[in-house]
């Protein structure tokens, strides 16, 4: 018997042994893999973001406010042409239609009261009406401090919500910017269900609401979706809401798949379990691009940049980046158009300032600085670094110019661009080192505390005509004792930017406010806090037979115009 | 042996909280607090909004004091919030211990059938050119880069071949379909355990053949194959046992790289985003589960050495 | 926590073995050895390997002379270009010439696998020195040391170490500055954790060896304790610490790819193979070759190192020529 049963291991060497594991494989899963090709009227879109919770007020995310936007609507959003409008309102409230009126407030300032209607036939998917005491609500959950709602600020603005009827509210609030009329981020909650449950204990509410703890309440959506199953991690599926009031969509199901690999979310596109992947949250530009070269017949790519604006913050407390030459020499060094051409086949766009060529504001005047090593050579001698000594330039006193650059550990595309750079600005002598760290830790602690020694690369990511008061702003300088608030990284500190800044932002009139935009610019391409790079864009990837998607090139996920989409049959 | 095995649990207890202490030492060290992470991204946080959301997560008290607060809290069964799903921690994890059991599972399963036979023959027929062939095979599993076995069975199977999906975890309640996600992470986590687990059978094979009680029984006339049933194999055990022990603490939460390249939701891939995402509950939790694995297996490794050995008492 | 179960702390072989075999390979003359070594034909052949791929790295600059390329200059004009007379496997993603970032990332994983090898295996050594000699408390402190370290989570361990500001530390600015603070730092990090497996062979050894008579008579004559672990024991513990050190080499170089991987590696532009192969997994589809060169690299010198430590070891225990299998 031992004999015999050492014969069968003999022969069952793993060498001979993997061909028949690979044959049963094939038996047991060749026959069932082919990808059934999508069923008409179904849609599976990749992502690459779980959302941390589907409450449309507590965290912002974009994955969040993707899926939302298939079942929600806010009050108010920018549309594909970057104008303010109304989703869940009528009619957005100005001054001339009478639906916004100035008032004045308690402490002597203005304020402004909004006049919103809701759409009639807005119903929550549980048949109840999507009503005034709704707003009330979300107000009240917002300005609650123990609520842990993000955009406290907004909230705060709101000093009080009258109820006119069921269909109609008043916000009062306490002033008068230009883009007054839109609420973009008040989002409303069904009081009928979140009411008990923030009323138990508005501290636990963050955790309990009903948007987590029951997502597949119909209850929560009056959008043309609402989710009907959630795998946590992996997929979220939606269906028709039989209560909305628009256009009914095209499809009877949509699956949100998350995959975070980008390999992976390709090869799903490519096996077809994936129809498309969302621009928003989908593949790097030089990965679309390599896409597009091998499969650009099969798949639609659209590439639109937007308002990602990819730039250095340069730490203007080093000694050396102080002098306004350094920083133009710095920028002069570098071949962004190059860049652009070569690593993103122009679909990312040089950028020349923090406001986009597509935004109405867009200044054409301002300085620009195109590749020009003669004249960034002639600025370095300029200021002294005229010894170079191994590549590198060194002053008088044997300093050499050497900085650091930091960016997200494990962002290919900026890691890609940081080594560029280096290289170019190693020709002009300028020594360039590279420390990255995740993350965690670049936006958490290094950037928000001003710990980069000279260059810190990442993105800010705004809305049309945003002003960047917070960036820009010498009040919004983080520092030890303002607790690390505000976002001017830099430390850029100048009394006529810091004017102009809050000059723009209660600036009504059109055409003055954008002559203060053109101040603005130009002075931030003389001063140069930071070093421009380019325009990111997202690459929508869709099936030829998907009809309807319209990218906005701002934060407004393409999910809010989600009914228009159609199937084209081939 | 009750009495064995109840004080192998009493330290595997104290072992945990001090593990636990450790940990949440170590996570309160890394730089940037989730409040830190909300600023930044947010611009309208203005100071005192920060102080608010600080005292609302309790991350205002010194460090020692939180803990002695979690401590408490977990010790009554509240484990708290995950902040990255806005879930009880457990709600979050037990689906996820459950994939990776599966996981695991299956693949230590299939290492084990395919590997321990394997290395027990390489060390029987030591340096013949079968032992080679077993011995480069693997030496190749061990010393294969996790991600690069990972993305080549992607390309072959879920792209050139298109047999299997890329990756993700297959639409939940289809039995079907979740096997066909299975396939491939299963496949690469078999290929990276089971050269370990060759070279350590063949290594414990090779040592048993050496000791006298094998060699007095081959000159008492007990024919090779008795030997190695009666003898070997018993012996050769012990070791392997204590190793795969050990092992699957280690699989349990390093599984990381296998569960990030298909898409898998399992322990690894759990913890290692709690912790980069500063979910302080869900990275605690996660850790002493994976932990607690680890101690548990031992146990068994142990309470398994006085089935095999009967030298060793427990006592 | 291990990433991908390729923990430095793995050896592939039973620390109690080795232990054994310490004791064993007193006696053998060094002409022997060389000879036992050179019967296990792959090890040999293994040798042969590693010592092109370490000729062919540090000749990084030859080549680069020879191609009359820079290996750190970026060519947009040359992305991903094919193989040609000036670029023998092509060029990058920064249309870098391949060949060189190849020889340069072996030149980075080459020393990280060797140095943290090493200063692994010297803490180990005197760690278990200490604890084998001494025995009692102190033995039981430093093993059970030993296990909290391997019980430890790597990954949060090594974010907070990564995060740590070597200027505030008083390292002065020379070294943190440097650009290849990033190699220490990696090196440090796989020491401090990968000690574990030589402390504890060192001291299995040790405890076996103390009982010798000869420990004992130069402890009846008087020596210094650490003149008897030094002169001693250490010289008759070498043979297990080569085996696992060497092995170790290889398993460095893969978790210094999977660092990589989770994006605590070397740091690019230094080039190490293990960031070359996790920056080109998004190009997988676009240009396998970045993809298959570093991975079957580290894969060919990783096994190439096990190899090595096997017929190393092999070759320091004697009883391994007559230890045929019971078959063969």
């Amino acid at each position: 018997m031992p004999a015999l049963m050492l014969l069968p291991l003999r022969t069952l060497s793993p060498i001979r042994l993997l061909p028949l594991l690979f044959a049963l494989l094939v038996v047991a899963w060749g026959g069932g893999a082919l990808s059934t090709p999508a069923v008409a009227k179904e849609l599976a879109i990749g992502i690459t973001q779980f959302p941390s919770t589907f409450h449309p007020n507590i965290d912002s995310m974009m994955a969040k406010t993707y899926v939302l936007g298939m079942t929600q609507r806010p009050l108010t959003t920018y549309d594909q042409s970057w104008e303010g409008t109304c989703l869940l309102c009528t009619e957005m409230p100005t001054f001339e239609n009478g639906l916004a009126v100035k008032e004045n407030l308690p402490d002597g300032g203005e304020g402004v009261a909004l006049t919103y209607k809701i759409q009639p036939k807005a119903t929550w998917g549980d048949g109840t009406p999507v009503t005034s005491a709704d707003a009330v609500f979300t107000w009240e959950v917002g300005r609650h401090p123990e609520s842990g709602v993000s955009n406290a600020e907004l909230y705060r603005r709101i000093l009080a919500v009258d109820v006119i009827d069921d269909k109609t509210f008043v916000l009062h609030v306490d002033r008068i910017s230009f883009d007054y009329g839109l609420v973009n981020d008040f989002n409303l909650l069904p009081a009928h269900i979140e009411q008990p449950i923030f009323e138990a204990g508005p501290a636990q509410y963050r955790q309990r609401t009903a948007f987590d703890s029951d997502p597949t309440n119909s209850g929560l959506a009056f959008g043309p979706y609402r989710i009907d199953r959630v795998v946590s991690g992996s997929e979220i599926a939606l269906v028709p809401n039989e209560t909305w009031w628009g256009t009914a969509p095209t499809f009877d199901r949509v699956t949100i798949k998350v995959i975070e690999n980008t390999s992976a979310l390709e090869a799903n596109l490519l096996s077809g379990a994936i129809d498309m992947v969302a621009g928003e949250l989908g593949l790097n530009i030089d990965q679309a691009l390599a896409f597009e070269k091998r499969h650009g017949e099969r798949f639609d790519i659209e590439y639109e940049s937007g308002l990602i604006y990819e730039h250095i913050d340069l730490n203007l407390d080093n000694p050396v980046l102080q002098d306004k030459r350094m920083r133009q020499a710095l920028i002069q060094s570098i071949d962004r158009e190059a860049i652009s051409a070569q690593l993103f086949q122009g679909r990312q766009p040089v950028a020349h300032g923090s406001v986009s060529p597509l935004d109405w504001v867009h200044s054409e005047t301002a300085a620009r600085y195109p590749f020009d090593p003669e004249k960034a050579a002639s600025l370095l001698d300029e200021m002294g670094w005229t010894d170079i000594r191994d590549g590198v330039r060194h002053n008088a006193d044997g300093e050499p110019l050497t900085f650091e650059i930091m960016t997200t550990a494990g962002n290919r595309t900026r890691e890609l661009v940081q080594q560029v750079l280096q290289s170019q600005w190693r020709n002009l002598g300028i020594d360039v080192r590279v420390r990255n760290e995740p993350a965690r830790v670049f936006f958490g602690q290094t950037v928000s505390q001003r710990n980069f020694p000279a260059m810190a690369m990442f993105a800010w990511i705004s809305s049309p005509e945003n002003v960047p008061r917070t960036v820009l702003h010498s009040d919004a300088i983080p520092t030890a004792e303002n607790n690390w608030a505000g976002q001017n990284y830099t430390g850029y500190n100048n009394p006529e930017m810091d004017l102009l800044l809050e000059e723009i932002e209660v600036e009504l009139d059109r055409e003055k406010r954008k002559e203060l935009w053109q101040r603005l610019q130009e002075i931030y391409a003389e001063d140069l806090p930071v070093i421009p790079l380019y325009w990111r864009a997202n690459s929508h990837i869709r099936p030829d037979w998907l009809t309807g998607v319209r990218p906005t090139g701002h934060q407004a996920p393409t999910s809010l115009w989600v009914e228009e989409w159609g199937h084209e049959d081939p | 042996m009750l009495n064995y095995v109840l004080r192998r649990f009493a330290e595997s207890f104290l072992v945990l909280v001090i593990m636990s202490f450790v940990i949440y030492g170590l996570i309160g060290l890394m730089p940037g607090d989730p409040i830190d992470l909300m600023i930044s991204a947010d611009p309208n946080l203005t100071p005192e909004d920060g102080a608010r959301l600080r005292a609302l997560h309790g991350l205002d008290q010194p460090l020692f004091e939180r803990y002695l607060r979690w401590l408490g809290a977990a010790l009554g069964g509240d484990f708290g919030y995950s902040r990255l799903h806005n879930q009880p921690v457990m709600e979050v994890l037990l689906p996820r211990l459950w994939n990776s059991v599966l996981l695991m599972g299956l693949s230590f399963f299939l290492a084990l059938i395919i590997a321990l036979p394997a290395g027990v023959i390489a060390g029987l027929y030591a340096r013949s050119p079968l032992d080679h062939g077993i011995n480069l095979l693997a030496f190749a599993g061990i010393s294969v880069p996790p991600f690069w076995l990972a993305i080549l069975l992607i390309m072959l199977f879920a792209v050139n071949l298109g047999w299997l999906p890329a990756g993700g975890m297959g639409s939940g309640g289809d039995f079907w379909e979740s096997l066909r996600h299975l396939v491939l992470p299963v496949l690469a986590l078999t290929l990276l355990t089971a050269g370990g687990i060759i070279r350590f059978a063949r290594a414990a094979t090779m040592e048993a053949l050496r000791q006298d009680y094998v060699r007095t029984a081959r000159a008492k006339g007990l024919s090779r194959t008795g030997v190695v049933w009666r003898h070997v194999l018993r012996n050769a055990m012990i070791p392997v046992v204590t190793i795969l022990a050990l092992n699957f603490g280690a699989l349990f939460s390093g599984a990381l790289i296998t569960e990030t390249m298909f898409g898998y939701l399992g322990m690894g891939k759990t913890i290692y985003d709690s912790i980069l995402g500063n979910d302080f509950n869900l990275a605690l939790i996660g850790l002493l589960l994976a932990t607690l694995t680890t101690l548990l297996a031992n146990l068994v490794a142990d309470v398994a050495y006085g089935w095999l050995d009967p030298r060793i008492s427990l006592s | 926590m291990s990433a991908g179960g390729t923990s430095p702390r793995r050896t592939q072989t039973p620390a109690g073995e080795l232990a054994a075999a310490a004791t064993r390979a007193l006696a053998i003359p060094r002409r022997v050895l060389w000879r036992r070594f050179l019967q296990h034909g792959l090890a040999v052949f293994s040798l042969g390997l590693l010592l092109m791929l370490i000729l062919i790295s540090f000749s990084a600059p030859l080549i680069e002379s020879y191609l009359g390329v820079d290996g750190d200059q970026v060519n947009l004009f040359a992305i991903k270009a094919p193989p040609s007379e000036a670029h023998p496997l092509g060029t990058d993603d920064l249309g870098r010439d391949l060949l060189v970032r190849l020889a340069y990332g072996g030149q980075v994983s080459l020393l990280v696998g060797l140095a943290a090898a090493l200063c692994s295996a010297a803490i180990g050594t005197v760690i278990g020195l200490i604890s084998g000699y001494y025995g009692g408390r102190i033995d039981a402190l430093l093993m059970r040391f030993a296990d909290g370290v391997i019980a430890l989570p790597l990954l949060p361990l090594l974010i907070v170490l990564a995060a740590i500001d070597l200027q505030k530390l008083g390292l002065p600015a020379a070294i943190t500055s440097s650009p290849d603070i990033n190699l220490y730092r990696i090196v440090f990090l796989i020491s401090i954790v990968g000690w574990t497996t030589v402390a504890r062979l060192v001291r299995g050894a040790t405890l076996s060896m103390r009982a010798r008579e000869f420990v004992r008579a130069a402890e009846a004559l008087g020596a210094s304790p650490i003149r008897i672990m030094v002169i001693h024991i250490l010289p008759n513990v070498v043979s297990p610490i080569i085996v696992a050190t060497t092995l170790s080499i290889g398993s460095i170089i893969l978790l210094e790819s999977v660092l990589s991987f989770l994006g605590l590696g070397i740091q690019p532009p230094t080039a190490s193979w293990g960031n070359m192969l996790t920056n080109a997994l998004e190009l997988i589809w676009d240009a396998p070759a970045l993809v298959y060169y570093p991975g079957a690299l580290i894969f060919i010198t990783v096994i190439a190192f096990n190899f090595l430590g096997d017929g190393l070891q092999d070759a320091l225990d004697p009883r391994s020529t007559k230890d045929s299998g019971l078959f063969s």
